[in-house]
């Protein structure tokens, strides 16, 4: 209901003109100014610290005050300060797991999306409502179940079981997404090729999918982040410290100081820009697809 | 159909003619199936199952190395946590934390947002730079902000430290552990607000403006009469999101806190995974998480009833 008030915003003389009309000035200059400065430092101080905290030398860290400018220097030497951390072998393991939940889901959600949005059946006002419902389980209480159901199937220790659970987790809104890009196709195009006799299978993969491609696109990149910061469920299932992901190999360091922190803190960093660069560059499309897909029910 | 088929008169191949749109109209009525069905049946195995169990668990007394293994205890979980202070403090951690983070991510969030609807220099910049910590992973997020809130070494304590306040223990202390929680929880979760405002403030009609101008309105109830009722709606969804989010968000607290200080953030999900991993109590981590569950579903419930009255008042 959200997404339907909000087009995608043209970059027009109108849209300026839009942002320019007196009606939308609800503060005064330098009020405004000042309350954006103050935003500004609470969004972006902690991630300068982070940054500032990777590049300092050991010895500001603990005893004397923590220097407010990072020592660009230190950038030669970070490959020695990640070394002390296993961070690359987690990272790929974080990879394994994002991927194979972004493929598995996206499996899923192409073809329930097409489902939802392209026949009517009986039934599916429930499996809508399952896959709205499902969205709003709390992880905490599916974890015990889900770790029971795992222990008698052998899948804890390992990615698979891992990607297995996550995929539950991520999938409803992957169909939404996919759902929502499906209806603003028109479908003509669909039933031009209907009637060349086409396959339904193979209209959904010749005509529609490369039709919808930026929203799988979106939904690849929410997927593949839900993968790669997921946490409780990576923690509960995963034992063995060689196949953690890195966010279960970086929690392993908070509140314990026997590895120097700025190791930690780069190892962190490099676990974090993948998802800020991904993330700025397909942020409209992730929001209007997760309200699309939290919103319709 | 198939009946039609097999009485009729044999013609030039009759079958073949009639027999196929037949055939189509079954395979049109089966294939939505086909392709619903995958997902369905995963979520059925992955979460229904799990919660249906999970509702089993709590009527049972399970050890964590015997997942399969408990004995029925009927409803003594349940009786003995609606007994225990311990579950009322967990209930009221939960309400304070979510009350708190939905308060201020939805008024800095939607703030925020009309700042940014208006045109000003390095906007995009800005903009970017508010959003960011909603990307930044949750594990990372508590690492650098447990660096932060350290007490011996954080950068908290050197900046109040400034102002003539001695050392504190943001974490360890339990008069400021809710705070700095709630505190890290808004910082990650009040760009999602912003943007979904901002969207809906970018969608209201610059001739609404006009309008309300030409009848020679001011700021405020310009706000009051375009911009407040257009984006009210999405404030509403968004805090409902936000609220369902609170209330089942695990990883800020359990790794800032764990919890602690002396309970004080063990909200109803923190207070699930001790039970059940920790404590090694399935039953009663279970039991906890169907009630956490059904404090989920009453604000659902109330948000939509509120959502039927709006409606019924517009109507």
């Amino acid at each position: 209901m959200t997404t339907k008030e909000a087009p995608p915003v043209l970059r027009t003389a109108a849209h300026k003109r839009r942002l320019k009309a007196p009606g939308t000035r609800n503060f005064s200059k330098p009020v405004r100014y000042l309350m954006l400065a103050a935003l500004v430092l609470f969004s972006g101080f902690p991630l300068y610290w982070m940054l500032n905290t990777a590049l300092s030398q050991d010895s500001e860290l603990y005893g004397q005050a923590q220097g407010w400018w990072p020592h660009w220097e230190r950038l030669a030497d970070l490959g020695d300060v990640i070394g002390s951390v296993p961070i690359f072998k987690w990272l790929t393991n974080s990879m394994v797991i994002a991927g194979g939940t972004t493929l598995l889901s996206l499996i899923f959600a192409v073809l329930a999306g097409y489902a939802l949005s392209r026949f009517k059946f009986h039934g599916k006002g429930a499996a809508g409502f399952l896959l709205f419902a499902t969205q709003m389980l709390p992880e905490a209480l599916l974890v015990v179940p889900i770790y029971a159901l795992f222990a008698s199937l052998g899948l804890l220790n390992g990615m698979g079981g891992l990607i297995l659970a996550n995929v539950a987790f991520t999938m409803p809104v992957s169909v939404w997404i996919i759902k929502g890009a499906i209806d603003a196709i028109p479908y003509e195009i669909e039933e031009a090729a209907a009637v060349d006799g086409c396959p339904r299978v193979t209209i959904l993969s010749l005509v529609l999918t490369p039709l919808i491609l930026p929203s799988i696109a979106a939904a690849a990149v929410i997927n593949f982040f839900d993968g790669w910061n997921e946490f409780l469920l990576a923690k509960t299932f995963i034992a063995e410290r060689d196949l953690w992901p890195a966010s279960v190999g970086l929690a392993s360091f908070i509140g314990q100081y026997l590895t120097s922190l700025n190791s930690v803190m780069a190892a962190a960093l490099l676990f974090t820009l993948p998802a800020l660069v991904f993330f700025l560059l397909v942020q409209r499309r992730i929001v209007s697809g997760l309200t699309a897909g939290s919103v319709k029910g | 159909m198939t009946l039609r088929t097999s009485i009729s008169p044999p013609a030039v191949a009759p079958t073949q003619i009639l027999d196929a749109p037949s055939k189509h109209h079954m395979w049109q009525r089966i294939s939505p199936y086909i392709y619903i069905g995958p997902a369905v049946i995963y979520l059925i195995i992955f979460m229904i199952i799990p919660v249906v169990q999970g509702i089993q668990l709590s009527f049972t007394k399970t050890p964590l190395v015997r997942p399969d293994g408990g004995t029925g205890v009927g409803l003594e979980n349940y009786s003995r946590l609606l007994s225990s202070p311990q579950f009322y403090n967990s209930l009221g951690a939960t309400i304070l934390y979510t009350a708190a983070t939905v308060i201020f991510a939805v008024a800095i969030g939607a703030g925020s947002a009309l700042l940014l609807n208006q045109a000003f220099k390095g906007r995009t910049i800005v903009r970017a730079i508010i959003t960011l910590p909603w990307a930044v992973p949750t594990v990372a997020t508590a690492l650098i902000f447990s660096w932060i809130f350290n007490r011996s070494d954080g950068v908290l304590n050197e900046v109040v430290g400034v102002l003539g306040v001695g050392q504190q223990g943001w974490l360890v202390d339990p008069k400021y552990g809710m705070a700095a929680v709630v505190l890290t929880s808004v910082w990650k979760v009040m760009p999602l607000v912003m943007l979904v405002v901002l969207a809906s403030l970018q969608s209201i009609p610059s001739e609404l403006y006009e309008a309300t101008r030409m009848d020679g309105a001011g700021a405020l109830e310009t706000f009051k009469a375009v911009t407040w009722p257009h984006i009210a709606p999405t404030v509403r969804v968004v805090t409902l999101l936000m609220t369902i989010w609170s209330i089942r968000r695990f990883e800020i607290i359990y790794l800032l806190t764990g919890g602690g200080p002396v309970d004080s953030t063990n909200t109803l999900v923190v207070n699930v995974y001790r039970q059940a991993f920790s404590n090694q109590e399935l039953g009663r981590a279970a039991a906890i998480g169907a009630l956490g569950l059904v404090l989920s579903l009453l604000v659902t419930v109330v948000y939509f009833m509120m959502e039927r009255r709006n409606a019924a008042k517009e109507a």
